[in-house]
């Protein structure tokens, strides 16, 4: 059959493989106009990359990186898994505080200020006098003069052990429901909480949330000496004619990767019906170098980050252009908008609760700026100061479920996957600017 | 760790007389010696505790390296031209290694 003289062989073999080819095939001529700028040199656009579809693309069993947090979060909800957490409370669900609550104010100032579980009060809200050098945030509201505020100890408690009883809507995690703070704990904080009758003042505006100004990267992230990202283009450069064990070399099919890949960057991730889900450009670069060359670069080895921050490199200036219009990355990617709404871990936040405008982003959680889905994808893969490494978006994306209690998942898993191609999509129009720098 | 890597930027062209900027680069640990690994034992030292500059085969530039200094150190300093030649950079490793790097300048 025509197919299996034009195409070279992947790891799915017979019939079914050959019936996916074509239906890829016609995908393609139908998404002719995405991959028109690849150009005619390439001449094989239409023709479906060569990919290893066997077995997973990143380390099994996966195991969090060795430095890390440790403990793990098994009874909460992850991306992965809705039915874990403590289903949320009914609106009318109030706990009835019969009597006044009579906590000592001085343990419950410690625990408000204690980051150990879960961030303290303060991530979120400046608490009075005593918070002004603290580099509160200002997620929640200033709870500075809540004491004049007439709210029973019933509405202070529940507030605290799971704010959801009065607003469903709320990003304020459950302390007591989700089990980090019993509630005696509750009730040494309600007693400080009340005698909050004083205004903060700060000290300067760096201290203030409302003043502090918005951080502002303006490193030179394209030269390699500041940024140490760019070694990594080096490093891809090398391994482009690093013969795999399989005696084949990326520069054998793609002797000037920097013309032929000039935009193909900017359309992944993408829908790939062969493995049945999105499949991203650091799972592509393991799959097709493991088919061609036998290279194993798993994804977040050495050599898939260094690939990964090159084939976006040689793409920088070009628009990003996922497309999310056939059926297939339509539903994927509606499904990764369900995931950035999906509450998990201990902390119970969803992407957006953090991440979107109308919610906490571009606001402080403590010293720390909270920003939109937009604007995030056209730096990744990055290089972080403050860890010496390169954080490709799922490496990012683990990090983001690790700082909430929640399990990260795999990098190659399928709901990293789409929640990538629905927040690249968010980012459609912008170009790559790649590899960042941030802290 | 990834083989160090030095880069250096040095001014392409030059007026005699001109005081210039190089900056040096080299990707290493700088492994101080105190740190512990996952079973508790003490990772070895492994820093670069000797960098030099010549030009022409004139040291014009030399710096002891301590356990304090970062990871993939970064090195700036300016030097006053004369006459066309080559800067030659060294970093010495703990271990033996010498890392060198080279960089031609053009003095008119």
């Amino acid at each position: 059959m025509q197919s299996s003289a034009r195409r070279k062989p992947n790891r799915v073999a017979g019939a079914g493989a050959r019936r996916i080819a074509l239906i890829g095939a016609a995908a393609g001529m139908l998404g002719g106009a995405l991959w028109g700028a690849a150009g005619p040199a390439e001449g094989q656009a239409k023709r479906e990359a060569p990919l290893a579809l066997e077995g997973p693309a990143s380390p099994v069993p996966w195991k969090r990186y060795a430095d890390w947090p440790k403990p793990s979060w098994d009874n909460f909800n992850t991306l992965a898994k809705t039915d874990a957490s403590p289903p949320a409370p009914k609106p009318e669900a109030v706990r009835k505080i019969a009597e006044e609550i009579k906590g000592d104010p001085a343990q419950g100032q410690k625990l408000v200020f204690d980051r150990s579980r879960g961030g303290g009060c303060l991530a979120c809200h400046a608490m009075g006098p005593a918070t002004a050098g603290a580099q509160v945030g200002n997620v929640g509201p200033d709870l500075s003069e809540i004491g004049n505020a007439g709210r029973t100890d019933e509405w202070f408690y529940n507030y605290i052990f799971d704010a959801r009883v009065y607003n469903p809507e709320t990003v304020m995690p459950p302390w007591g429901a989700h089990g980090l703070y019993n509630g005696e704990e509750i009730r040494h904080m309600v007693a400080f909480l009340k005698t909050l009758k004083t205004p903060v003042k700060y000290r300067s505006d760096a201290d203030n949330p409302e003043k502090r100004p918005v951080p502002k990267e303006d490193r030179d992230n394209l030269d390699a000496l500041v940024n140490p990202g760019m070694w990594a283009v080096d490093k891809a450069k090398e391994l482009w004619s690093a013969k795999g064990p399989s005696g084949g070399a990326c520069v054998a099919c793609h002797a000037n990767p920097e013309a032929q890949f000039k935009t193909w960057a900017a359309s992944m991730p993408r829908w790939e019906q062969r493995l049945n889900k999105v499949m991203g450009v650091e799972e592509f670069v393991f799959r097709h170098a493991k088919a061609t060359t036998g290279h194993s670069w798993l994804m977040q080895s050495e050599q898939n980050l260094a690939m990964a921050v090159y084939l976006r490199h040689i793409a920088n200036g070009a628009e990003i252009k996922v497309d999310v219009t056939s059926t297939p990355a339509k539903a994927a990617a509606a499904r990764g908008h369900q995931l950035m709404e999906r509450k998990i871990g201990q902390l119970n936040f969803a992407c957006l609760d953090c991440h979107a405008p109308a919610k906490g982003a571009l606001k402080w959680i403590r010293g720390q700026w909270l920003g939109e889905s937009k604007g995030q994808i056209p730096h990744f893969p990055t290089w972080r100061t403050s860890r010496l490494e390169i954080w490709d978006i799922r490496k990012r994306f683990q990090w983001c479920g690790v700082a909430i209690r929640a399990n990260d998942l795999p990098p190659d898993a399928k709901e990293y996957g789409e929640l990538e191609l629905y927040l690249t999509s968010l980012n459609n129009g912008l170009k790559f600017n790649v590899p960042g720098i941030r802290h | 760790m990834a083989t160090p890597t030095p880069r250096v930027r040095v001014p392409a062209k030059a007026k005699k007389g001109e005081v210039i900027e190089i900056k040096t680069l080299i990707s290493h640990d700088m492994e101080m010696g105190t740190r512990k690994d996952a079973d508790g034992k003490t990772i070895p030292r492994k820093i670069i505790k000797l960098f030099a500059c010549t030009f022409n085969g004139k040291e014009v530039f030399k710096s002891d390296w301590q356990p304090g200094i970062s990871a993939n150190p970064y090195m700036a300093f300016f030097a006053k031209v004369n006459e066309s030649g080559t800067f030659e950079f060294a970093w010495h490793d703990d271990d033996g290694s010498v890392y060198k790097a080279s960089s031609k300048i053009e003095v008119a």
